[in-house]
Formats: C-alpha cells, structure tokens, sequence
C-alpha cells in the first residue's frame, strides 16, 4: 500500500496490491500532511455510503433549520423574554433559537458546495422498516408482554432486512427470545412486561 | 503529594467486583473496536441501563474500560483487513497492513499493543498529576468561568467533529433546546412541554443517548453497500523483534506526548492525536518514504497517540466536568445518573472514586496487552459474525434497556424518536456527538448563566472584566473566527505564490 | 459459453474446481469460478485467500482453460447467486459439490446443492470429493 500522498489510493481498496512504484516526478506539498491525512480519513468513511445528494437537498436541509429556528424563537417570546437584568425563563431559549436562525441562514449560501447530505436510495426503504419493526415493537409490548413482539422484531430484521434464511431466521428468533427472557426476567428480574 | 487518596484508589480498584467489570469493560471495548459499526459512544450508550444497579466506581470502571478498549481493537482490522475499526486506527493501516502483506502482521500488532500500553500508561501517570492540580485551580472558579468553560467546550467539540462545522453547532444549539424542556429551575414555568406529562420533568439523558447513538448508527448502517468479504488471515508470532522495539522507541515517546497533550483538548481527541503522530514521526523522520511500506514508527506512533489521548480526554471531565469528546458526554450522564456531580469538587469530595477509576485504568491497559497479544487470535474469529445477526440483538438490548430506565413504555417510544432522529442527522450531515454534548452540559450552562447575570446585575460585559472568564471568552472568539481567518491567510498566501509564480516565469 | 463452477475452500469445493477444469477443457470452453461470500461480515471463511486462488489460476493455465475468478459478496441464498450468475455468463453447465449432511444438519441448515438442482434452468453436474481428500 503506498503512502498517502494522493488522494486516489485509499486503503480500503479489496484485492489491490501494495504499489511499489516511483512516487509521482512533482509532488505539490510533502506527502503526510495532517490535511491529507483527514482527506483520506473522509474518503475511507465516504466509500460505502449512498451517494451524495444534490445541493437541493441541503437548502431543505437549510430551511428545516431555519424553521426550527423560528419555532423555538416564538416559544420562547411566548414564555417571556425580559432583559439581560432581569431574565424570564424564555431568556435562555430565545438565545438559543436567534443563534439557531442565523447558523441556518449561514448554511443556505453554503448549499452549493457542500456535500455530506446523502441520497436517500432503495436502502433507505430498509431504515423506516427496521423503524416500523421497532414502534410495533413498543406499542404491543404492554399488552403481550415482551417475548412475542421481541421474536417477530427479531425475526423481521433477520429475514427481511438481512436476507437470511429461513431456518437461520426462526433457530436465531427463538434463541435471541429465550436468551433474553432467561438473563432479563430469571437472572436480573428485571421488571418488564413478560407473558410466560 | 498526598499519596494516601492514591493508595486508596488502587485498595478499590483491586476488590473483585471492580476487576470483573473492569475486565468485562476492556473486553467489550477490544471487541466492538474490532467490529465495524458500533463505536466505543453507541456501546457506552446501550450499555447506561446497566450501570444503573452498579456502585458509580464500578460503573465508570467499565465505561472507562469500553473507551480506551476500543483503541486497542480497532487497530486488529487495520493490520490484517486494510479496514479500520475504529477512525483512530484509520492511519494504522498505511503502514500495519503493509507490515501483514509482508508476512509480519504480528509484529504489527505486537508494536501496536506494547505502543498502545505505553502511551495508555504514561498518560495515567500525567493524568494523575495533572488533573488534581486543575481541580485545584478551578475551585475558584465562579460562575461565570463556567458559563465560559462551558461554551467553548462545546465549541471546540463542534469544530473538532467530522463534517460540517456550522452543521456541528446546528446539532449543539438543538441539544441545548432538548435541555430547556421541562421545568424551568428559576421560575417554575413549564417550556416545550405541549401540556404532555411525561415532558414535564424534561427529557431524560438515557433515551435520547441510547437513540442518537445505539439505534441512529444501527439504522445507518443498514444503508451500507457491502464490502467484499476476506479470508480469514493466519496471525503468528504476535512479538516484534528487539530491533523493532527499538526502532519504535522514539516514536513512542513522542506519541505519548502527542497523544496526552491533543486528548487533553475538548475536539482534539484520538482520531486528531494518531493523525497528527503519524505526520510528525513521518515528517521528522530521515527515511520518510518507508513510511506507507511498513515503517513500524508508522504503526507505532498513532496507536501510542491514540490511548495516550482516550486517556488524557477523561481530565477536563474528571476535574473541571467538561466532557471532551461525545463518549466523555455519556460518561458525564452516567454519573449524574449515579447521582455523582462532576466537576472540580470531584477529586477532593469523592476521592475514592476519582482515584479508584484513574488507577483502574493501568490493570485495564496490562490486561489489554494481554488480551491483544496471545490471545488477538480468539477476537480476530470475531470478524466473521455478520452485522445482521449483531444488528436485532443490539435494537431489542437497546429496547428492553430503556424500559428499564423508568418502567416507562413511552422512554421505548422516545428512543425510537431519538434513534430516527439520529439516523436523520447522519443522513444529513450532523454530528449527533455536539448534541448529546450540549445536551448534558445545558442545564450547567443556563444556571451559571443566569447566576452569573444576576451577579453582574444584568451586565454581560462582567463576563469580560474577570480575568479567567475573559481569557476564556477570548479563545471562545479565536476558536469561532478561526476558520474565517484561516480563509483570509489562504486567499493571501494563494496570492503572494501566484504573483511570485508571474515573476519567476518573467523572468 | 462458460462452465460454471460454485467454490469454497473446501474438499467439495476442490472436487468441483478439478471436475469444472476438466469439463471446460473437454467442451472447449472457458471456467467462471464463483467464490461468492456471504455479505455483511469483514471476514469469512467461504472466501478463498489470494494465494489459493493464484494456486487456482495456474492449474487452470496448465491445463489450457481461461479462468474467470469471482469473488463478490452476495447476500440472501447462495444457491440463487450461483443460479443468477450461471444464468448472466450463460453457463453451459453448472458444476457443484456435494457435502453429506446429516438429516439433522439438513434440516437446520438445508442444503444449497438441492436449492441449486431444482431451481437451475442448466443442466447440474455434482461431484463428491475423492475419498482421501485433504
């Protein structure tokens, strides 16, 4: 793996070899600068990642704040400002909410050239139903208690989100339940919502 | 020195129960510092409920031991796989898997452990030294010095995190809107509560740790592309060679050095400590192109740095209670949720667990260097469990956890809200690391700014009169206007080259 | 066309490589050989390690076949990979190999050479690994 001089050799890359060759005839700054070295450190966590939204995206990205922004700054004139001699409680939000409105408009300027917002992809779908599994988990587990939700929550990530099989799927579902039912309610006695 | 508290601390450390969870500490740490996904934060995070039935020592052993842990783990996948496991080990791989390409991968390893103890060790030492002497200084502090502590803690978390920097202190100024819900202490009024019960207390530091950073990163990486998987590698002989010991020795030392100074810094960290190692041993050097080849100073200088600074980012916790990086963050709930305040009070009112949870930190570090050379074969078989067999288990850890909290199904739903929340922040380009940090630190800074308001009878220029808060204050506006004056001096610099460019083609 | 041969470093994997070369250089034809590890883990042990695979490629060059390696993760059932793959190279033939499993074991773990048999649209060769095998 040669050094990390420029930025197109990335360490990460599988089955390449460690490149011996001369080091190119101009080199712009001395090779292993700390600058670099961050630039290669982003790159290595960019690579597997979505790819990056468009600069739309981060103007929405811009406007949410904003608006959240402006929701807490009226909230918090709605508690009561005062004055820096005499503050109300809405004092220390409204502080927060003017700098939370101003770092918002800074970003709008910006939207163009940055890019860290990613691309919501098919695989995105995955995110809300690993959610979804998750809020059926918490809404059901008061009335059936913990094992039954656990086991299908268990089950759906395996199977549906991870693509295992079958008999991986249901084996693990059930060891996943009866392991945490003999450490959290026979071990610990912890008291959550169990049926058996 | 009063040695007594010390020796005191080493008497606590040593009773069984501290050595287990201190062992199961490092031991979850090496582990999930070799898994790719969650880091030593989310595991920390997950892990609050448990502490709950733990005396605070015996909690903040193993918290402490998960963090500094992961230091260790994460360089086993950047020798052998070319793939980090943690960000600190990142700059590890140039030269350790180089090293493994060539057959030597275990004196890669081996440099990285013994390089990772002695910097682990030294900076315990300076730590023992120096964090007394600041709790020392800062019980005079008022106030208004906290309010100034405070601040720039957060800025300079802010400006250290990965990404965007404005994006960064977005996500610090929403932590600190979560902070005012609830009652307000001064007043009693009710704010952002929307008449919902559960709020009216405030919102809990647990749900929303263990969301932003358990259930956020679990979800985020169910988006990741897989990488091809790798065989499994054969690692033999995990001792380096005298030569090699002495080859490292220089930058070991330097290392430790480097490594305890940047951890010392709020934003500094592990991550900035074995890049900057890894660049001044690389630029000092006088045969600086071995270093990419399998220079073994390019192993050992950052994994020396990064638990030299893992370490040293525990004192501005443990004697002023400003955490440093997001893991400190959680370690700061965790003890409020013990009931422990931190701050400089720490040291003298609470001795035995200040001192007992410093000096667990050297049996951690020998017993990592135990665990990461005889028996790094038993954590490389771990490489081989797949993430979607790791991914439920957390989730429903992480579920069941937070129930136990509170007996509270709505601190379930809260997770959940916050675990979205965290996966859309890193979606976006948000550090959630700010956020958990100016979360905890928010009610500290509204009461020292509002007492400190009614000290200087509503005058914020009193901030600037004292002269600690105002040195504070003053690096506060350095640290913020930094990147525009870096612009500035770029642009100049930029300028002078092309125009000593035109010259030298004219002439 | 291509034969196509589904491998891990294993004895039935070995079988299947031998017996692939051999029907490649009877037909004529070139050897795609299918390392297809599950995604999700760093490491794992169905990937063959550079060198085996060096080993692979001379063999095959001694015996005058091309060799086309590949080595990409997939996720879900090994046995659609084998059967997507052998349908996108257009294999003449899929070459598999056999393991014995115990009733039990089938039932646990199934069995990807049944998958393959019934799901490929080509015709199946299966090879048991020679008794003595290492």
């Amino acid at each position: 793996m040669s050094s990390a001089h420029n930025g197109s050799s990335h360490p990460a890359d599988p089955g390449g070899h460690a490149a011996a060759g001369a080091p190119p005839a101009e080199e712009p700054e001395a090779p292993g600068t700390l600058h670099e070295l961050e630039e290669v450190l982003h790159h290595i966590e960019e690579e597997d990642r979505p790819p990056h939204a468009g600069p739309l995206a981060n103007v929405l990205v811009a406007l949410a704040v904003i608006v959240l922004g402006a929701a807490a700054l009226i909230g918090s004139w709605r508690l009561g400002v005062g004055s820096p001699a005499a503050p109300q409680a809405g004092m220390w939000p409204f502080l927060i909410s003017v700098v939370l409105l101003l770092l918002g408009l800074a970003l709008l300027p910006l939207a163009r050239r940055t890019a860290d917002v990613e691309r919501f992809t098919r695989t995105s779908w995955l995110v809300l139903a690993g959610l979804a599994t998750m809020v059926v988990f918490a809404v059901v587990i008061p009335y059936i208690g913990f094992e039954i939700p656990a086991a299908l929550l268990t089950f759906a990530w395996l199977r549906l989100l991870g693509r295992e099989g079958w008999r991986l799927s249901v084996i693990a579902s059930l060891a996943v339940v009866i392991a945490f039912y003999l450490i959290f309610v026979v071990a610990l006695s912890v008291p959550i919502p169990h049926l058996f | 020195m009063d040695l007594a508290p010390i020796l005191n601390g080493f008497a606590v450390v040593l009773e069984p129960t501290n050595l287990l969870y201190c062992f199961l500490g490092v031991v979850i740490g090496m582990l999930i510092g070799v898994l790719p996904g969650l880091g030593p934060a989310a595991t920390i995070a997950v892990l609050l409920p448990l502490t709950f039935g733990l005396e605070p020592v015996t909690a903040i052993i193993m918290l402490a031991g998960i963090f500094y842990g992961a230091q260790y783990g994460g360089t086993i996948t950047s020798v052998l796989l070319r793939l980090p496991g943690e960000a600190s080990s990142v700059v590890t791989v140039f030269d350790g898997y180089a090293l493994a390409a060539k057959g030597k991968a275990g004196t890669a390893l081996g440099i990285a452990a013994i390089g990772s103890f002695v910097g682990g060790t030294v900076s315990i030492v300076a730590l023992s030294l120096v964090a007394p002497l600041v709790a020392g200084f800062a019980l005079d502090f008022g106030p208004p010095e906290y309010t100034a502590l405070a601040l720039l803690g957060i800025l300079l978390v802010s400006t250290g995190s990965s990404g965007d920097r404005v994006k960064a202190v977005i996500a610090a100024a929403v932590g600190l809107l979560l902070a005012v819900v609830g009652r307000d202490s001064f007043t009693g009024a009710e704010r952002f509560t929307f008449g919902n019960l559960d709020l009216a207390d405030g919102l809990d530091f647990v749900p929303i740790a263990m969301g932003l950073f358990g259930l956020g990163e679990i979800l985020y990486n169910l988006e990741e592309r897989h990488r091809a998987a790798q065989a499994p590698s054969k690692v033999a002989n995990v001792w380096p060679s005298r030569e090699d010991l002495r080859q490292s020795s220089g930058a070991i030392g330097r290392g430790s050095v480097i490594g305890f100074v940047l951890g010392l810094l709020p934003g500094g960290g592990a991550v900035l400590s074995s890049l900057a190692a890894y660049a001044i041993e690389k630029r000092r050097s006088k045969t600086p192109e071995r270093f990419g080849k399998g220079a073994v100073e390019g192993v050992a200088a950052p994994e020396t740095a990064n638990n030299a600074a893992a370490t040293s980012s525990f004192i501005p916790l443990l004697s002023l209670g400003i955490p440093a990086n997001a893991t400190m963050a959680v370690i700061f709930g965790a003890l409020l949720i013990q009931g422990v305040t931190p701050g400089p009070q720490l040291v003298s009112q609470e001795p035995e667990l200040f001192w007992g949870v410093v000096n667990s930190m050297y049996i951690g570090n020998i017993l990592l260097l135990i665990l990461s050379i005889p028996l790094v074969g038993v954590f490389v078989r771990i490489l081989r469990v797949r993430a979607t067999i790791l991914a439920p288990i957390t989730v429903l850890i992480t579920l069941v956890g937070v129930y136990t909290v509170r007996n509270s199904v709505f601190d379930i739903f809260l997770v959940i809200v916050f675990g979205a929340l965290g996966y859309l922040m890193k979606k976006l380009g948000f550090d959630p690391g700010p956020l958990v940090l100016a979360f905890v630190l928010g009610a500290l800074l509204e009461n020292n700014l509002r007492r400190s308001l009614l000290l200087f009878d509503g005058d914020p220029a009193g901030f600037l009169t004292r002269p600690i808060s105002g040195t504070l204050f003053f690096v506060f506006l350095l640290v913020a206007l930094l990147p525009l004056i870096q612009s500035l001096v770029n642009r100049q610099r930029a300028a002078r080259r092309d125009a000593h460019r035109d010259t030298k083609e004219l002439v | 066309m291509t034969v196509l041969a589904a491998f891990v470093p294993t004895p039935e994997g070995e079988a299947a490589f031998a017996a692939g070369l051999e029907e490649a250089a009877r037909r004529g034809e070139d050897l795609l050989l299918l390392n297809s590890p599950r995604g999700g883990a760093p490491v794992s042990a169905d990937a063959a390690p550079p060198e085996l695979v060096e080993q692979l490629s001379k063999r095959a060059q001694a015996a005058g076949v091309r060799l086309d390696v590949r080595q990409d993760a997939h996720s879900g059932d090994l046995a659609d990979e084998v059967v997507r793959v052998a349908e996108q190279s257009d294999a003449s033939v899929i070459v598999i190999g056999l393991r014995r499993r115990s009733p039990v074991g089938k039932l646990l773990m199934g069995s990807t050479a049944q998958r393959i048999l019934l799901d490929a649209d080509r015709p199946v060769l299966a090879f048991k690994p020679h008794k003595g095998a290492s």
